[in-house]
């Protein structure tokens, strides 16, 4: 792994293919797709009940060509496992990847995520998170963040939004010592790049976790969502560390922390959020910017050139 | 072949060795665990070469299963009651997607007001979900089981994954001798797993996705028309096994004393001993009383059911379940069976809760299916119930 | 009994419009339903939804297949969809058009209501949101629920989810298609085909929900059929490709949703419009400007 993998170098086949049902927009197929680009066509993909079950597949066509398979909401960590041991059992390598989203990795599918990374079986378990259950129609999961409206968070005229901070799962996954973790963002394709193929190197339990921008749960326009994913990072509400072996090491730290009110305005699901609101949830992210960049003196990781190209957001202001 | 002394539940674990099964997910409830201990025993000392997996639950262990036999290795789980409870969202993945898991399930009373013993409430629920289901008998019946299980459930005209049932304590923790096949025999009489789909990256499919109204529909109908032929192969490969290693179970049913029976009882696992005794006592009496052993719940024998009873004047059901304000499940079944044929059909609920089961009840049971010949008595009867039933 | 059919695409309000006649028919003493056909496919995709009206109370509970009123809330599903499959002769069609309804091409001559709801909605509203508008056009085409009780509808279910405000602004936009709207009658020029889907019997169904790649029917199945779907017809803003603006740093191929966006070899790129939702994307990442969004559904 000598020269690292960006834009230009990587693989450019698909192992999703156009023509899936996702949204126009949808962050979630990016994401997919370039995990699937970097692992290649020797992959087995499970999707538990999710958007990128829906989309991706409906009997008989299937925007995937790699194998695939689904049974169940709650029972990545599991079904994953069992496809490994299956595999392995006769001597093959494939990759193993599940792609669960945050409902079904931060709430329903939590214990078979645990057994799995505690079990260290030989897994690439893919978390992305869209911070709330939309494939039912935008229900609050234990990943929609402070303030946000969701069906079943509404702006009511007692109680407006979630009351509740997003569950630290990363923390709840370092805690378990698995080999390889990390946070990835669609709109830093390098650090992105460079993670999944980190994760592809590595053998035992490894844990990806994206943030997947949502144009229809948070109510955003489709073309926002690069902008979206860009914004989460700077305003801290989305941080880029990886964890390897126990060490935590962050990979992208903004120049300055852009107040999250500029995340917060481009979203439909926080627009009725009061002044109070913005500032509690503020405080937890400024908490937070504390806890990841103030003890991390290892500065980040050098960038490629690619990467520096890939980087240049200046010119997408205003859009 | 050796002769052992073995548990209900240790002749399960060492059919699984001889079957050389290759991933076993597991995770304890009594009174199954004495099966994984064992599995775990051979395969800690270097006898068995499987992959063992510690699940989190029994949920991932069906699933860890559902996902290892999708990559075409021969698997095993065992599970009781609430496990298999837990189990039940996956239970129906792995007939429709045709993946031929074996399992066994140490039958135990299921639900609040519940302990550990024998009922069957657990399991019957389960026989909408596509497994094959067997109840057994004896320890050797659970070994030969397990072997059988393999043979039909990997079968290219069945592919459908069985459940080997076995009642609590009764069977799981009762010890009896035990002839256990040598490797050789049972290598000769199961050929190797030859998976139908499967996750291969060579030459890709997709295995359960998404479905519309558009295909689920012609999908179901593929599943029924499948199990309702299953029964001729299973009785297939009992002959077969018999061949091979001289026992013979009698397919989906067995008939005991039933040539000129006038009177018939069903029973199912191990009730079917105690009531062997109940109609050896009857006969010794000149009383015309016969015994079918039920050995499948699915794929139900209707059609062996209908000719073994041609010539019976009554029938009773043995039930070691209910459903409330139904009947038992077998009952049920097997009236449908009889449906139109003029016989009256009697259920006997008894054994509930793992209360025990006396010959004296088994006796008690023929009285009253001689009784319903002429009319006016109730179409089911507890056993042992304390109070009159009314 | 009067039966409509709604086409429109996810995220257009078709199932909220078939709600919003439904409660205006029963304001005005009649029986009514209204139901969606989930499909799915999301936000942008074809959907349908069905209402149905009476005198007495509605006991069928299948969907629309003989309309009574057809209404097609995305001009641009005409060409994608036999959407006036069923349609009565004596039955009419609302569409949410620029154009006027002898420019319509159903496949069949009958009654045609067009109205520009998309203009009137952003006008309105400031946003696309057609329903409204359209339920306004509807009145016009069929007087069998007046204009006064589908506003009056409007205003309460709208209202109840968006506010008083909204709810007041919707009946207005309901009110001035109303107005605009052009009766008239409907092209036969084209000739719709069925679409083509696998159908197999049980027998021929292949065991286990599971299908390696291959064709049946005439249309591909297995891993990667998916690329035979023509998503491409969702769009509704088109990305142009200005190729010498281009610096080739291939972000807007990474970021692309759905992998439409093809690399040459020297790392320009080509827009796969058979599959281009139109998200517009490609053209927030892009640091030279060298894709821009075009309104509509081509170039």
């Amino acid at each position: 792994m000598s020269k690292q993998l960006t834009i230009r170098t990587m693989p450019q086949e698909d192992m999703l293919t156009s023509g899936h049902g996702a949204c126009g927009g949808c962050g979630l197929s990016t994401a997919v797709n370039n995990v699937l680009r970097v692992l290649g066509p020797d992959t087995i993909v499970y999707a538990p009940a999710s958007c990128f079950l829906v989309f991706s597949a409906q009997y008989p066509i299937s925007a995937l060509k790699v194998p695939f398979i689904y049974s169940a909401f709650e029972n990545t960590g599991a079904v994953i496992s069992g496809i490994s041991a299956g595999l392995r059992r006769q001597g093959k390598a494939s990759y193993v990847v599940g792609f669960a989203g945050d409902g079904g990795t931060f709430d329903i599918g939590l214990q078979a995520l645990s057994g799995a990374a505690e079990r260290n079986d030989d897994v690439l378990y893919v978390c992305v998170d869209n911070e709330a259950y939309m494939n039912t129609g935008t229900q609050r999961s234990g990943s929609t963040p402070f303030g946000a409206w969701t069906t079943t968070t509404p702006v009511g005229k007692v109680i407006q939004g979630k009351r509740q901070h997003k569950k630290d799962l990363m923390s709840v996954i370092a805690a378990q010592e698995v080999p390889y973790a990390a946070t990835l963002s669609i709109a830093h394709p390098g650090d992105f790049l460079r993670k999944v193929e980190k994760a592809k190197g590595k053998r035992g339990f490894r844990f990806l976790h994206i943030m997947t921008p949502c144009t229809s749960g948070w109510k955003t326009e489709p073309s926002a969502t690069y902008e979206l994913a860009r914004l989460a990072v700077e305003t801290g509400m989305w941080t880029l560390y990886e964890i390897e072996d126990g060490a935590k090491r962050i990979t992208y730290r903004p120049k300055e922390m852009v107040p999250v009110e500029n995340y917060l305005k481009m979203q439909g699901r926080f627009k009725h959020m009061s002044k109070e609101d913005i500032e509690t949830l503020q405080k937890w992210i400024c908490k937070k910017w504390k806890m990841h960049y103030e003890p991390d003196m290892v500065s980040p990781v050098p960038r490629s050139e690619e990467e520096e190209l890939s980087m240049v957001e200046e010119d997408n202001e205003g859009i | 072949m050796k002769v052992k002394v073995l548990s209900g539940d240790h002749a399960v674990a060492h059919a699984v060795k001889l079957c050389k099964v290759d991933v076993i997910p597991t995770y304890p409830i009594t009174p199954q665990t004495l099966i994984i201990e064992k599995i775990s025993d051979f395969i800690f000392d270097g006898e068995f070469d499987a992959t063992f997996m510690h699940a989190d639950s029994e949920h991932s262990a069906m699933s860890m299963a559902v996902g290892a036999s999708a990559t075409g290795v021969r698997t095993f789980t065992a599970t009781a009651s609430q496990g298999l409870a837990l189990m039940h969202e996956m239970l129906y993945v792995a007939p429709q997607t045709r993946l031929p898991i074996v399992m066994a399930n140490v039958n135990r009373s299921l639900g609040a007001g519940s302990g550990i013993w024998a009922e069957y409430n657990d399991s019957m629920p389960e026989r909408e979900s596509g497994w094959m289901q067997v109840y057994v008998e004896d320890c050797q019946e659970a070994m030969d089981a397990i072997i059988q299980a393999y043979r039909v459930a990997e079968d290219h005209r069945v592919m459908l994954p069985m459940m080997v049932c076995l009642d609590a304590f009764v069977l799981s923790h009762t010890v009896e001798k035990v002839l256990v096949p040598e490797q050789s025999e049972v290598d000769a009489f199961l050929p190797r797993f030859r998976p139908m789909n499967y996750l291969d990256t060579s030459n890709p499919k997709f295995i359960n996705i998404a479905v519309s109204p558009a295909h689920s529909m012609e999908m179901r109908y593929q599943m029924d028309h499948l199990m309702r032929g299953v029964a001729p192969f299973i009785d297939e490969v009992d002959e077969e096994f018999s061949k091979m290693f001289g026992r013979r179970y009698g397919g989906v049913i067995e008939e005991y004393r039933m040539e000129d029976a006038d009177y018939a009882l069903m029973t199912l696992g191990t009730a079917t001993s105690t009531a062997r005794v109940a109609v050896d006592e009857l006969r010794a009496e000149g009383r015309k009383v016969g015994l079918i052993k039920l050995r499948f719940m699915r794929p139900f024998p209707h059609e062996r059911l209908r000719r073994a009873l041609e010539h019976v004047k009554a029938f009773g059901v043995f039930d070691r379940s209910i459903s409330m304000n139904g009947f038992g499940p077998v009952f049920t079944e097997a009236r449908n069976s009889l449906y139109g044929t003029g016989v009256p059909v009697t259920d006997h609920i008894a054994g509930i809760g793992g209360r025990d089961l006396t010959v004296q009840m088994f006796k008690e049971m023929f009285q009253r299916i001689e009784d319903s010949v002429k009319g006016g008595g109730r179409d089911c009867y507890w056993h042992g119930l304390r109070g009159e039933q009314i | 009994m009067f039966e409509i059919r709604f086409h429109g695409r996810g995220g257009q309000g078709a199932v909220m419009a078939a709600q919003t006649i439904a409660e205006a028919a029963v304001n005005e003493g009649l029986e009514a339903q209204a139901f969606p056909h989930f499909g799915a496919e999301r936000r942008g995709a074809p959907v349908m939804a069905f209402a149905r009206i009476d005198t007495k109370k509605i006991s069928v509970r299948t969907q629309v297949y003989v309309p009574d009123m057809l209404v097609v809330m995305d001009e641009s599903l005409l060409d994608i969809e036999p959407v006036a499959d069923g349609l009565k002769d004596t039955g009419s069609a609302v569409i949410n058009t620029s154009s006027s309804p002898e420019n319509i091409d159903l496949g069949k001559r009958v009654r045609c209501v067009t109205v520009d709801a998309t203009t009137i909605a952003l006008e309105t509203l400031k946003a696309p949101i057609v329903n409204t508008a359209i339920l306004g056009a509807m009145a016009k085409a069929d007087p069998l629920v007046s204009l006064g009780s589908i506003k009056k509808a409007i205003i309460s279910r709208f209202g109840e989810h968006l506010g008083e405000k909204a709810g007041a602004l919707n009946a207005e936009a309901a009110q001035r298609a109303y107005e605009k709207a052009i009766i008239g009658e409907s092209i036969a020029k084209r000739q719709q085909a069925k679409r083509s889907m696998w159908l197999p019997t049980w027998q021929d169904m292949p065991a286990g929900v599971a299908l390696h790649p291959g064709e049946v029917g005439g249309m591909k199945v297995g891993p990667g059929s998916a690329v035979q779907v023509r998503t491409g017809t969702w769009r509704t803003r088109t990305p142009r490709y200005i190729e010498e603006r281009c610096v080739r740093c291939v972000k807007c191929w990474f970021i692309c949703p759905d992998a439409a966006i093809h690399r040459r070899k020297d790392d320009r790129i080509d827009i796969d419009y058979d599959h281009c939702k139109g998200c517009g994307i490609c053209s927030t990442v892009c640091p030279a400007r060298a894709i821009e969004m075009v309104r509509g559904a081509r170039l």
